[in-house]
């Protein structure tokens, strides 16, 4: 091991040290956690992690003891206010044992992929103890070749996809060797209220405190309003046009073929084909590794419907848009989740490039792009039910396509090297879910399919593969 | 007024700096983009007012347009209401139609700095295309104002020369425009990423990020957030002049100016017993106070070559009324025009016609003509300079027409020399068809004075100059080089 690699890592574990150390959830995650309803409307991500051995078990139980312990967050609960009156947050969790969070099992099967991907679909399906610290990790031995495979499911309120891989990043190794002397978390800082009455107390002495100044604020924004009430009613009708047009109607047909679904039974692929040529077919496209992704998922739905005797013009697909100046969805810091018309019925896979880059770069025009964002904190102090009820409101893409970037070059997990990494997210509404995670130099892609509506998954596989292999030949 | 603002200038530096050759695209949006405003309200417009809208489809309209563009439905349905109305239409009367309205509205709306923009990339060899939701009927007209020979727009349906009221293929709106734009860059091997496009929509997000070099050209709210966002060119050009209050009161102020000016030119010339002293004060004094109180300033490049040579006839390119009053104040004194004899009762030329003394010509009466036009030879040859405009009617835009030979047979006949004199904007501060000035500078430069003009050379020599007119148009002077 070099020094150099030695700096990175303590870097990046001294980052993982900090990450996140909010003691409340944020509105948005207050709301992912009140009105969750598992599994359909889950906030709960996989991911697979597949290992070139199987890593000496005590050294990788060490390894997730020490992470633990330098993620404070990773041995914590939420905890809710008995009444609504202030957002959940995050404390320390007394009973936290390691042992009901990791554990291990032969994966069973002929030990391939197929068996890994069977057994992180039944983890990724049972409900979390919502008493309990939000992560569940499973290390999966006996795979064929001598491998190994990691599940690590964690739950929204903890991280999203992007913000699991990141902390994944950072936990990892650059070497297969064991590195003595790690950090560790300096010492226990203050804990907020530790019971639910008490916080609801509190929280309801501090909207009771704030209560003059927000009416003051209130009334004053009415004041200002009134003084121009032209310019609030078109500033109102804008934004509720952008809400119509992002949210009430389908930028596409729905297809037939995926009509029927519940986002309950779940069922995993895993894809995968060289980064770089999904980069490059990005830049011939004139767009991003993120468009060149959409456009192969775009054809490769193309070709699942052709071989059902249906014809694929274009399809609602989910994605994340960054809300910062950036246009690469792996390179802003806030987004939004937006649905766009992917040109599936285009040919030529640049020129369905260049189409979902317009289409991606269109809903910037979007004044309610952030809305989810901006009720976010209304919705969250509903009761869960009515909450679950907003959310569900209005209409649901077919499917949903993000990009997360993984670690750019290898990594190791107690000696044993990363050779690829496939999150799956929850089925909110959509048939399926697609997320592409770069890692080094492969392109790791995870669906997570709706067995409901997708009753062939084979056939879907060697489409979306194929759709895949087409625009990463664009790029060779 | 008078020429780009520095971020046109530096945009077109910036095309002019770039590649060059056929292979470079650049591709305009029309409304809002070339022209300010809609062509669609101008045809929409034009038929409510002959009674074509029924009731029914006047409801549909606004439903269907407030349902599109406040409320957030799908704003391309208005235009198949509109291309409904269209069935059982001769495409040959559209098209007239069109040309109608180029003329008598959309014209005026043109954008001078689009205009130069398109030059340049013209300048440079690009493949420079009109890309547009509309119909060919509303763009030719302005494509070929433009030079533009490429049309990527919205086609109608055609049958038996009738229109069916239906679009051929998608309306070339938001994607279907940014695919369209990609299908005929294709075809023409153009390089998309060396190309331009120039919208101003927030439904031009596909169509501009189909580009290299993407600008949002006055955009609208939307599209201004996003090109922020992306980082793209923003470029603001500046409006067409629409009447205001301010210049309409002007124009009536510099009316009276004219008048109060003449007055007290005549009454000079009364009070010293000489008429042609009085109507030089007259000219000078009434066109100068004119120009003064609409705001209109001269810059004038080359100002010794409008005395170095007189009498001369003096030709002048020909866009507005304005182009009198400037020609006035320029020369001053001791010229005269050329009207005909119709205009001899027009109310606002009799005060012309005791200034200068214009000859009149009856076209219907050949004897007559040529009677007015020896009288006219005698009155160059004692001193007086003739002002023509070669065009003979003043163009709807300042693409340069073709010059009528009359002028330059009078200047070999007289023996006088020939002073060409370029006007670049008085169009734009006084359009053909406005009754208002506004205020701002209008640009001028005298070209050298020819004099070796004879009855054979003359053909070769007038397509020289107006080479040189449409040289010094699109290639401005600067200012030192006078």
């Amino acid at each position: 091991m070099t020094d150099d690699q030695q700096a990175t890592d303590l870097e990046r574990w001294t980052a993982a040290a900090a990450w996140s150390r909010r003691p409340a959830l944020d509105p948005l995650e207050t709301m992912t956690w009140r009105s969750e309803r598992h599994p359909s409307r889950s906030g709960t991500s996989c991911t697979v992690i597949m290992l070139d051995r199987e890593p000496d078990w005590e050294r990788f139980r060490e390894a997730h003891e020490w992470g633990t312990s330098l993620v404070r967050r990773l041995r914590q609960r939420v905890l809710d206010p008995a009444v609504p009156t202030t957002s959940p947050v995050w404390v320390d969790d007394h009973h936290f044992a390691l042992d009901y969070h990791l554990r291990r099992r032969p994966v069973g099967g002929s030990g391939s992929m197929d068996d890994v991907l069977e057994v992180a679909r039944q983890v990724a399906l049972r409900p979390f103890d919502r008493s309990r610290p939000l992560w569940e990790g499973m290390l999966l031995t006996g795979l064929d070749g001598g491998g190994a495979a990691y599940v690590l499911k964690i739950h929204h309120a903890l991280a999203d996809s992007a913000g699991t891989v990141q902390l994944l990043s950072l936990l990892q190794s650059a070497t297969r060797r064991h590195t003595p002397d790690k950090p560790v978390l300096p010492a226990d800082e203050e804990q907020p209220a530790t019971d639910t009455v008490q916080l609801a107390r509190d929280g309801l002495r501090d909207n009771l405190v704030a209560a003059p100044r927000l009416a003051a604020q209130g009334l004053r924004a009415a004041a200002s309003a009134s003084l121009r009430p032209q310019t609030v009613l078109a500033e109102t009708l804008r934004y509720a046009a952008s809400v119509r047009r992002l949210a009430a109607s389908l930028p596409a047909p729905p297809s037939p073929l995926l009509a029927d679904r519940d986002g309950r039974s779940w069922r995993f692929l895993a894809l995968s084909c060289p980064l770089a040529d999904l980069q490059a077919a990005g830049r011939i496209g004139g767009g991003s590794l993120h468009d060149a992704f959409v456009a192969a998922f775009a054809g490769g739905l193309q070709r699942y419907h052709a071989a059902h005797g249906v014809s694929l013009e274009e399809i609602s697909i989910r994605l994340r848009v960054s809300l910062d100046r950036a246009e690469d969805p792996m390179s802003g810091v806030r987004f939004a989740g937006a649905m766009i018309a992917a040109p599936a019925g285009i040919e030529d896979p640049a020129d369905r490039i260049a189409a979902v880059r317009g289409e991606v770069l269109s809903l910037h025009t979007e004044r309610a792009l952030d809305a989810v964002r901006a009720v976010a904190p209304g919705i969250a102090s509903l009761p869960s039910g009515v909450g679950a009820a907003v959310l569900g409101v209005g209409v649901a893409a077919d499917a949903s396509a993000s990009t997360v970037q993984g670690p750019p070059r290898a990594t190791y997990m107690a000696g044993a090297k990363v050779l690829g990494m496939y999150p799956f997210g929850s089925l909110p509404g959509v048939a399926m879910a697609a997320t592409l995670l770069a890692h080094a130099d492969l392109a790791c892609i995870g669906v997570n399919v709706d067995e409901l509506a997708v009753r062939d998954p084979e056939v879907l596989r060697t489409s979306l593969q194929d759709g895949l292999d087409e625009v990463a030949a664009l790029g060779r | 007024m008078s020429g780009l603002s520095p971020a046109v200038q530096a945009a077109v530096e910036a095309i002019e700096a770039g590649p060059s050759g056929p292979q470079v695209g650049a591709f305009f949006d029309l409304d809002g983009t070339l022209v300010a405003g809609y062509t669609a309200a101008t045809f929409y417009g034009d038929r409510l007012r002959k009674g074509e809208v029924s009731a029914g489809e006047f409801v549909r309209t606004v439903i269907t347009a407030v349902d599109g563009e406040v409320l957030g439905g799908d704003p391309t349905r208005v235009a198949d209401v509109a291309f409904a109305a269209l069935r059982g239409v001769s495409e040959e009367t559209f098209a007239d139609l069109g040309e109608r309205l180029f003329l008598q509205k959309i014209a005026g709306t043109i954008r001078a700095e689009a205009r130069a923009l398109v030059r340049a990339h013209q300048r440079m060899g690009h493949t420079v295309a009109v890309a547009s939701a509309a119909t060919s009927y509303q763009i030719a007209p302005v494509a070929r104002d433009l030079g533009i020979e490429h049309l990527v727009c919205t086609r109608l349906e055609v049958e038996d020369g009738v229109l069916t009221g239906r679009p051929v293929g998608a309306m070339l709106w938001g994607r279907h425009k940014a695919s369209g734009t990609r299908a005929f860059a294709k075809e023409h091997d153009v390089s998309l990423e060396d190309s331009y496009a120039y919208g101003n929509g927030y439904e031009d997000v596909a169509f501009l990020s189909s580009v290299g070099h993407p600008v949002a050209l006055n955009p609208h709210r939307g599209l201004r957030v996003a090109a922020q966002r992306l980082g793209w060119t923003v470029l603001d050009l500046r409006d067409p002049l629409t009447p205001s209050l301010a210049a309409l009161g002007r124009t009536v102020a510099a009316l009276g100016a004219m008048n109060t000016g003449a007055g007290a030119g005549l009454a000079v010339g009364l009070l010293t017993r000489d008429g042609r002293r009085g109507r030089n004060t007259a000219i000078s004094l009434g066109s100068t106070l004119a120009l003064t109180l609409t705001g209109v300033e001269l810059a004038v490049l080359n100002a010794d070559h409008l005395w170095s040579h007189r009498p001369a006839v003096f030709v002048v390119n020909h866009q507005s009324a304005l182009d009198v009053l400037v020609m006035g104040s320029l020369l001053k004194e001791d010229f005269t025009v050329v009207a005909k004899k119709e205009a001899r009762f027009d109310p606002r030329a009799m005060l012309g016609s005791v200034l200068i003394a214009p000859a009149f010509v009856d076209r219907s009466d050949s004897a007559q003509a040529r009677a007015a036009l020896d009288a006219l030879v005698e009155r160059i040859r004692g001193g007086t300079s003739l002002l023509i405009f070669p065009e003979g009617t003043r163009s709807v835009t300042p693409v340069l027409g073709p010059f009528r030979k009359g002028a330059f047979h009078l200047a070999v006949q007289c023996g006088v020399p020939i002073v060409p004199v370029v006007l670049r904007n008085t169009g734009e501060l006084m359009w053909r068809r406005s009754k208002v000035v506004h205020p701002g500078v209008v640009d001028v430069c005298v070209l050298e004075p020819e004099t070796d003009w004879t009855a054979d050379n003359m053909n070769d020599k007038v397509a020289a100059l107006h080479s040189r007119f449409a040289e010094t148009l699109a290639n401005w002077p600067e200012e030192d080089a006078g």
